[in-house]
């Protein structure tokens, strides 16, 4: 028998409280785990959101509310800005690339998006491919023949039920407008899984207000220039505007990760904390476990065992209860973190809870050997335990 | 030491600290052997030093003074690492409260004493625990933990678990005091016919009339321990 055996039946021996053990550490590191995962999950979906187009242009009002509503569609839609600012900017020489959005009402909670081909096509510097599953995308049609044509995000076909060929309409208001779906999009593990995008043409004309207007209304247009440098100079001058503003999404990303910043250290604290709780939960558990059978470590002790092998019984125990608790940790941090990310898929973002990375591996780590700490004490305490004085004849 | 003692003891003298800078000593044995092979019983008053006695030879107390060879090695001599290893292999211990490790089952226990030393092959050991453990009537009894033995049964893996080794000295402290008269017959008479089988040479500590009866000598503490004799405890 080798004294890893006799740790492991020592811990299977008392398995209600190594089992608590191991669950209680799980637990802590599920939430330093999840945390993680989820902080970089979302700092991920805003970059892969936001940075494809280097400026946004839409009304006047906060440059936070615009992205998180035109892009994430987490925010309250902002104001209209009119249809001539998109032509404007697509016959600047400097523009490569303007794609107009209409930000509109909501399906079951999946909002309009109404949009051009543009929106899903493809370029070398774009970081998301839009691909079919099933169907085609909708026609770029003229405003005054709008085909009412949908293609809808991945989630918004699932979670609606929505399929191919289906018509259909939210309130009795809109049913002398019903949508028609023409193609469901592969998962773009973004927030445009759960758009559901229609024509421009297609959006005014759902819209009473928008439908008797001759300038058309527009919620953004997203830009990408030719040069990076010419960025300063379009973003200068679309802010002299009164009626819209230009902003740069990355400097937009800036100021929410400088918000998340403090949360995070917030959040470092209280998994520090944690992280603390759970070294003090497995040390107790070692010590008391040490404590309980100093008989049997002085008998031990008497049939040849050395100190330094009751030591190391004692050691691979906490080792082995940081192991497995720190294993359990790291998949349960991935279950949280994956069910947290469901959440955050309604406000928009999109984590990949399921993606292992290497840091985990150092997370496990650093449990082992806080878990070999928790139990040092313990071990010290048996590797010092005097047989003889242990062994005296229970009175 | 003398040729053919199996245990040798010359001026051995425990004592243990006090408060105040003075010393309680509890033994004081002038000289004492025991031949290989033997069967000793000691017997002597609660207190006497008769476990203190048994710790010392073991090599899991040290003495204040004195020398005590088991085979030829001077047990005190050696680190307290080699002592360890040394007693593993040499020196089999029979507790009066069992002393089985409760999460382990009876072969397991038994094993276990090997695991701490390289007397027996470790390919060999699960046979040899298990040979032993059949020969002490519990063949049908490897996997059962101690708290699922009867007392009688426990006592009977404990001197399994002290011969594993193969020892040449056994040390037996009052191995039949918590079980009945009539087990405690059969135990002893089990334990001592192993012994005798094997050639071990054992030290007991007993009270039991089978055990003085079976005895090649029986010593009295109160002889044997001068310090008992001062303070009247032996």
């Amino acid at each position: 028998m080798s004294i890893l055996a006799v740790a492991l039946k020592y811990l299977r021996a008392r398995f209600v409280a190594s089992a608590l053990t191991a669950v209680s550490i799980a637990l802590g590191i599920s939430l330093v785990v999840a945390s993680a995962l989820l902080a970089r999950g979302i700092k991920e979906s805003f970059i892969a959101g936001a940075t494809d187009y280097n400026l946004m242009v839409g009304a006047k009002g906060s440059p936070a509310q615009l992205v998180l509503g035109v892009v994430f569609r987490m925010d309250l839609a902002t104001p209209n800005i009119e249809y001539t600012s998109y032509q404007q900017l697509q016959q600047d020489p400097r523009v490569e690339v303007a794609v107009p959005v209409g930000v509109g009402d909501a399906y079951q909670g999946f909002r309009y998006v109404a949009t051009n081909s543009a929106y899903f096509a493809s370029f070398p510097w774009r970081r998301r491919t839009f691909k079919l599953a099933e169907g085609r995308f909708f026609a770029d049609d003229p405003p005054s023949a709008p085909t009412y044509e949908v293609l809808l995000g991945a989630e918004a076909a699932g979670s609606t039920g929505l399929r191919m060929g289906d018509r259909f309409y939210e309130g009795e208001e809109m049913a002398e407008y019903p949508l028609t779906v023409v193609g469901i999009l592969q998962p773009t593990h973004s927030a445009d899984d759960r758009a559901i995008f229609l024509s421009l043409s297609s959006y005014w004309g759902m819209n009473e207000v928008a439908r008797g207007m001759t300038v058309k209304p527009l919620t953004a247009v997203l830009i990408r220039p030719k040069r990076m440098s010419d960025v300063p100079s379009l973003h200068r001058e679309l802010n002299v505007s009164a009626e819209t503003q230009a902003v740069l999404p990355s400097g937009v990303l800036l100021t929410i990760f400088n918000m998340m910043a403090v949360a995070e250290e917030v959040l470092t604290m209280i998994l520090a904390i944690v992280a603390i709780i759970v070294l003090l939960y497995v040390f107790v558990s070692m010590y008391s476990a040490t404590l309980e059978r100093r008989r049997e470590i002085a008998t031990m002790r008497a049939l040849g065992a050395r100190r330094a092998t009751v030591l190391g019984i004692v050691l691979v125990e906490s080792i082995a209860l940081a192991t497995v608790g720190g294993v359990g940790g790291i998949v349960g941090g991935h279950a949280v973190a994956y069910a947290a990310g469901l959440l955050l898929e309604r406000s928009g973002l999109v984590t990949n809870p399921l993606l292992f990375n290497v840091i985990e591996l150092a997370v496990l780590a650093g449990v082992i050997l806080l878990g070999a700490l928790a139990g040092l004490l313990p071990a010290v305490l048996a590797y010092r335990t005097e047989v003889a004085e242990n062994l005296a004849p229970l009175s | 030491m003398s040729t053919g003692s199996a245990v040798v003891l010359h001026e051995v003298k425990k004592a243990f600290p006090l408060h105040g800078g003075l010393d309680l000593e509890v033994l004081d044995v002038e000289h004492l052997e025991l031949p290989a092979g033997s069967c000793t019983v000691l017997r002597g008053r609660s207190g006497s030093g008769k476990t203190t006695l048994l710790n010392l030879i073991a090599g899991i107390a040290t003495p204040s003074g004195g020398t005590i060879h088991v085979g030829d090695t001077d047990v005190f001599a050696l680190s307290e690492a080699r002592r360890d290893r040394f007693r593993g292999a040499q020196v089999g211990y029979v507790f009066q409260t069992f002393n089985l490790l409760s999460a382990l089952s009876a072969l397991e226990n038994v094993m276990l004493a090997m695991t701490f030393s390289d007397a027996v092959p470790k390919r060999r050991q699960r046979q040899r625990a298990s040979d032993l453990l059949a020969r002490l009537g519990l063949a049908e009894r490897l996997a059962h933990k101690p708290h699922q033995l009867s007392r009688g049964e426990q006592q009977r893996v404990t001197i399994a678990r002290a011969l594993a080794n193969s020892p040449a000295l056994i040390l037996a402290d009052e191995p039949c005091a918590s079980l009945d008269a009539r087990t405690a017959g059969e135990v002893f008479a089990t334990f001592l016919a192993v012994c005798r089988q094997e050639g071990k040479t054992l030290l007991l500590v007993s009270h039991d009339e089978d055990a003085l009866g079976g005895a090649d000598r029986v010593l009295d503490m109160a002889e044997l321990n001068r310090a008992g004799a001062r303070t009247g405890t032996a």
